[in-house]
């Protein structure tokens, strides 16, 4: 490794962050400026030294959500100019390095823009709607035993990597946020698909089915449209065949005369 | 470069506001649509007859086509289909596909954009594997272009001047579309205007046919990236090859009417 011992290699950068006291006012855009930034800083620390300074100022800090830094948790969420979780993809915010930048850089920092994801403040938004939608249907209430011995349960590799896959899902949100739609179809459809493809959870998939579509349309999600910008944006690299296969799912529990 | 404020506005220093009510994280049930106001059937119903009017453009542009082969060929050929039996319920049925991938495109595309109230100040393309195009993000607008232009296609060739011409056995003489044709490609205006026309449905169709087998569930490890290739090629191939009439009718048919 090399060390870097050039003196005060640090970046000025320009924010237009948006601020929003709470859910039932407007916010808008307000410029800062982020001084003193190691390039080594990850984006929500290089975020901590703004606010560090605000509050010094007896100013307001900035609200975003946090939670591992170690981009697992699915908490950090934060659209960086115009791309959910910033310029990189495979990743959540968190995992963003101000290295990324040049400095004198001017950053758009806004919150994910949804109906179904009220803005609580600034930055922060009540992702309940995808809590609603797992709770319509995202588990398996039979009994399906402890844990087997390995191999008594025969699945296709294929079809237990295709499951992991769609499990990957941390539900940070960045699908809705990026798609034009704020549809929520790779969230909901990688759930679907991923019980859908193992035997204990197959048992209930058609009921499954139905009553997560059900609950993602109540909470206000738009259609897919076939984009994938959902797919490019996701930090666990979730495909939308997912989406796929929901509608496959879908029909076929609706045309089944299955009743959720 | 000027550093920007670092003064924030009133409202955000203002003293906090009540927390906002959060939601219930369980729900009660939500209320069942019926399938076709899901966003899937939705999207089912616009992809299904997405893709028959696709069917249809195919057998137009063959049956167009003949037009490069003369008058008899090509008159004969619409007059074998004027005087079917069964085009008017393929009309009335073709009319109520148009109506109701139109209907549920345009109550979609409204029920979208309300899915995001507040728009967002940057947006970016995120590439790939994104197949977001300048195609897919004017599918709204690509489609009110083909509704427009279909209704003037109506009106200048079906409900257009009848011309009859005899011809074959037909003791009435069988329409002269053909010359109709050379008519209406005579001015550049109609030549521009079906050119441009053409480029919109090819721009449809990019996006299009890939996203209706989707949309209907069809999806495939292998076959989905060929079709997405393909489809580009089939929408290109469309746009052109109708492209082809207006300019062949202008640039050298008329000439050899004429002389």
């Amino acid at each position: 490794m090399v060390f870097d011992d050039r003196p005060n290699r640090t970046m000025t950068l320009h924010l237009l962050v948006w601020r929003q006291p709470n859910g039932q006012t407007h916010g808008k855009m307000v410029p800062y400026t982020a001084e003193g930034i190691s390039p080594d800083m990850s984006f929500l620390e290089m975020l901590d030294v703004v606010n560090e300074g605000l509050i010094r100022k007896g100013e307001e800090p900035i609200a975003f959500d946090s939670d591992c830094r170690e981009g697992i948790c699915g908490s950090c969420a934060l659209v960086v100019n115009g791309r959910a979780h910033g310029p990189d993809g495979g990743t959540t915010v968190c995992q963003l390095h101000m290295r990324r930048f040049q400095n004198g850089d001017t950053i758009a920092i806004e919150p994910w823009r949804a109906r179904a994801f009220p803005v609580i403040k600034d930055l922060v938004v009540d992702r309940s709607a995808f809590d609603r939608i797992i709770a319509a249907g995202g588990y398996t209430s039979i009994s399906v035993g402890g844990a087997p011995d390995a191999n008594t349960t025969l699945i296709p590799k294929d079809t237990v990597e295709a499951a992991m896959d769609a499990a990957a899902c941390i539900a940070c949100g960045a699908c809705v946020a990026q798609c034009k739609n704020a549809s929520a179809a790779l969230f909901t459809g990688a759930k679907i698909s991923q019980l859908a493809l193992l035997p204990q959870g197959a048992a209930e998939r058609r009921r499954r089915a139905l009553r997560m579509v059900r609950q993602m349309d109540a909470e206000g999600f738009g259609s897919c449209s076939w984009e994938g910008q959902c797919e490019a944006v996701c930090p666990k690299g979730i495909k939308i065949t997912n989406i796929a296969k929901m509608v496959r799912e879908y029909n076929r529990a609706a045309t089944t005369g299955e009743t959720s | 470069m000027a550093t920007p404020s670092r003064t924030v506005s009133k409202s955000v220093l203002a003293p906090p506001a009540p927390p906002t009510q959060r939601r219930p994280y369980t729900s009660s049930v939500a209320p069942t649509r019926s399938y076709f106001n899901t966003s899937i059937g939705t999207k089912v119903l616009i992809g299904a007859t997405g893709l028959l009017l696709f069917g249809y453009l195919i057998l137009h542009l063959l049956g167009n086509l003949l037009v490069f082969l003369g008058p008899e060929t090509f008159n004969s050929y619409s007059h074998l289909l004027i005087k079917n039996p069964l085009i008017v319920p393929v009309e009335i049925g073709l009319g109520a596909i148009f109506l109701v991938h139109i209907y549920k495109a345009v109550t979609n595309f409204i029920a979208n954009r309300r899915a995001r109230p507040v728009r967002y100040h940057r947006t970016a393309w995120t590439g790939r594997p994104s197949r977001k195009s300048l195609a897919s993000s004017t599918m709204i607008f690509s489609g009110i272009i083909i509704l427009v232009f279909v209704l003037i296609h109506l009106v200048q060739f079906k409900y257009g001047p009848e011309y009859v011409v005899a011809q074959g056995s037909s003791e009435a003489g069988v329409r002269d579309l053909y010359r109709l044709e050379l008519e209406v490609f005579g001015n550049i205006l109609n030549v521009v205007f079906y050119a441009f026309c053409m480029l919109v449905v090819g721009s449809h169709l990019w996006h299009g046919i890939a996203s209706a087998f989707d949309s209907l569930g069809a999806d495939h490890p292998r076959f989905t990236p060929l079709l997405l290739r393909v489809a580009k090629v089939v929408a290109a191939v469309i746009a052109l090859g109708f492209m082809a009439i207006p300019f062949w009718v202008f640039f050298f048919a008329r000439q050899g009417a004429v002389s």
